[in-house]
């Protein structure tokens, strides 16, 4: 079990029946709907109490659950082949995995706390290629992932640098983040915004209460206490609207501590690493040479922080836009992005400069502005002219409104975005309260679309589209010579260039 | 001997004087019959609601109106489309172009291609033509797919592509 010699088919250690339960649960919770209607539906149609029935159901549940764990851990085996690792599974409809090494991007690996005191991984392999299927092998001794990760690590990189002979590869650390840390990273986390849709019903039954509070303080108020009514009822929603907020934060910072306590990254040579977690600890590593591209981030709240979140992505299946081929670091400051930007693009990054105030940056044309500005002042306009015209109510003007929100928000969007180029790679930046910077080199492009409105032909302009194996990078907007010219210039790149892409 | 001449940006084969190759004649009926047949469905419904729903003669004809418009533009839009498409084979790439209000030009490196594939519908079949699509990592937003190319082109396009692609070819 200790070493990642190829060998017999085997079983994972008996704490894989965790695994095993929390992807059941996990499938329940997401299917709901199917898989509480039944018994809900048998509860309904049987007779007599429910709440022994209820009791009854649930055991039954229980047990079931705890049961489908077992067998599917019974039936589970893996074997480690010369070149592919091999896994058995399934107890009424059997699956055979055979995920080859050369296809394997990264092998990430969780801990949970359960796991954490035997020292036992899950380990998942990223995979690239079409296929949906991507293997985990749960419970193993951490030693065993670890083995596993550096024989299939070892021909990669063999691959990736010719010219660096066997060395002895020595982990370098990058990063390690602190407690302080994650108060930047719980508050810029968009979930949080998801949390409060989730609280917003609830939040609307406590206006329901807040309302008749005011209504009756409006109520003892004509009997006196006018100026208290008031002042107390603003006080209320006040007060009620910061202790959400601070709830919010701190669930979102708690949610910061969960994935990334004593977030630590290094890097293996050419590997990066990182791992990370309060209570399930995550490993996930990615090879450098296999960033598509790089990505810089700041909203609004981590522009107060002067901080950044940057995102390396890989290339990613077609069937399904998933997050999992991203390494994220969660929170670096200005100085830090542009270490890392120069370790992880190396020699062919210099001078791709992802720090959105820099100079470097050239702006798009101010057309860009133009259809925007048409329908938004527009579309207002019509809404209130119809609707002022049917119901004749002053109130419709409100919708007027919008034409200086949206005209800020086109100006604002405008002035972020920008574009710079050097021989080996270009830059864009968007954005609209915060920025975003995407960094990316020509030799790694799959194919390049220059494309033309009218308005763009009219003004001699066009929108470059450079498709990467991780999605595309737009520049809108700029002079039509300088997007053929790019163009030509990256397909020169790539037609010329014979290293790997990925 | 290892050679590193330096390139003249100017120099760089730009895409001015490119000469557009044009799809199959009879591709233009092809996808004229084809949007005929769809814009059958707006004057059956349209037949529907002014016979057998008894609608106001005013309403009837305006839906009339409508509908026979819509067919009229829909069926003559592959005239001004079909001849804005257009393709290029080039020693390194290939490039696409089309598009009449909002117009593209693609261009594919050989050496990103991950497969090559041609298709053809029994539709297709009856005027002779083909699609050829060439398939790139990531896949984000479609790949390229070059419809109405002659069915004997198509299938040389594809061997020809998959003996460019050949060598570099390696499956991520």
């Amino acid at each position: 079990m200790k070493s990642p010699e190829p060998g017999s088919w085997r079983r994972t250690s008996p704490l894989a029946i965790l695994f095993f339960l929390g992807k059941l649960l996990r499938d329940i919770v997401k299917n709901a709907w199917q898989s509480f209607a039944p018994i809900a539906a048998v509860l309904i149609a049987s007779s007599g109490n429910l709440v022994d029935r209820l009791k009854l159901v649930v055991v039954v549940a229980v047990i079931l659950v705890i049961v489908a764990s077992v067998l599917r851990y019974w039936f589970f085996r893996f074997r480690i082949a010369e070149d592919s690792v091999l896994i058995r599974e399934g107890v009424f409809k059997k699956k055979q995995l055979d995920i080859k090494f050369d296809r394997i991007q990264g092998i990430n690996t969780e801990q949970n706390i359960v796991y954490r005191y035997l020292d036992l991984v899950t380990v998942s392999f990223d995979t690239a290629g079409s296929s949906g299927d991507e293997g985990n092998l749960p419970a193993v001794p951490s030693a065993f992932a670890a083995a596993l990760r550096e024989k299939i690590g070892r021909p990669l990189q063999r691959a990736g640098a010719a010219d660096a002979p066997e060395t002895i590869v020595e982990s370098e650390p990058l990063l390690a983040l602190t407690w302080r840390d994650m108060i930047p990273i719980g508050l810029a986390d968009k979930r949080a915004l998801l949390v409060l849709a989730l609280v917003s019903p609830l939040l609307d039954r406590l206006g329901d209460e807040v309302d008749s509070v005011i209504a009756n303080t409006l109520e003892s108020a004509t009997q006196g206490a006018m100026q208290f009514g008031i002042v107390g009822g603003v006080w209320m929603f006040v007060t009620i609207g910061i202790g959400v907020i601070l709830l919010l934060a701190m669930i979102s910072i708690a949610a910061a501590f969960l994935r990334y306590h004593n977030f630590e990254l290094f890097l293996d040579g050419n590997t990066l690493r990182s791992h990370g977690g309060l209570l399930t600890r995550h490993e996930v590593s990615m090879d450098l040479g296999k960033i598509q591209t790089l990505r810089l981030q700041q909203g609004i709240i981590l522009r107060g922080f002067s901080r950044f979140v940057m995102t390396a992505r890989q290339a990613r299946s077609s069937h399904k836009n998933d997050s999992s081929k991203n390494f994220t670091i969660p929170v670096v400051t200005e100085e830090l992005a542009t270490a890392l930007r120069r370790r992880f693009l190396k020699q062919e990054g210099r001078g791709l400069i992802q720090i959105p105030t820099s100079s470097r940056f050239s702006a798009i044309s101010k057309y860009s502005m133009r259809m925007p500005i048409l329908i938004n002042v527009l579309a207002p306009l019509l809404v209130t002219a119809i609707t002022y015209s049917v119901e004749g109510d002053p109130a419709a003007l409100l919708f007027l409104l919008w034409i200086p929100v949206s005209l800020l928000h086109i100006v604002k969007t405008w002035q972020h975005a920008g574009y710079h180029y050097t021989d080996e790679g270009l830059v864009r930046r968007s954005g609209t309260l915060g920025y975003r910077t995407v960094a990316l080199l020509y030799r790694k492009v799959q194919r390049v679309t220059v494309l033309r409105s009218p308005l763009q032909r009219r003004k001699g302009l066009a929108t470059l589209r450079v498709y990467m194996a991780s999605g595309s990078v737009r520049i809108p907007f700029i002079e039509h010579a300088t997007a053929n010219r790019l163009r030509d210039y990256i397909l020169y790149k790539v037609e010329s260039s014979d290293k790997a892409w990925h | 001997m290892f050679q590193n001449p330096e390139i003249a940006l100017d120099d760089l084969p730009g895409m001015e004087d490119l000469d557009w190759q044009k799809l199959h004649p009879a591709f233009v009926r092809r996808m004229q019959v084809e949007h005929a047949l769809i814009a059958l469905a707006p004057l059956a419904g349209a037949t529907f609601i002014s016979v057998f729903l008894h609608f106001p003669l005013m309403q009837s004809t305006i839906l009339w109106i409508l509908a026979i418009g819509f067919a009229i533009v829909f069926v003559s839009w592959p005239r001004v489309s079909v001849p804005r498409r257009g393709y290029v084979v080039r020693d390194k790439d290939i490039v696409f172009r089309s598009g009449v209000i909002w117009r593209s030009v693609t261009a594919i490196p050989y050496n990103r291609i991950q497969h090559v594939e041609t298709s053809n519908t029994p539709f297709d079949r009856k005027f002779g033509v083909a699609t050829l699509q060439l398939f790139t990592a990531g896949g984000s937003g479609g790949d390229l797919k070059i419809d109405g190319l002659d069915a004997e082109i198509a299938e040389q396009l594809r061997i020809y592509v998959l003996d460019k692609v050949g060598v570099s070819i390696e499956i991520a």
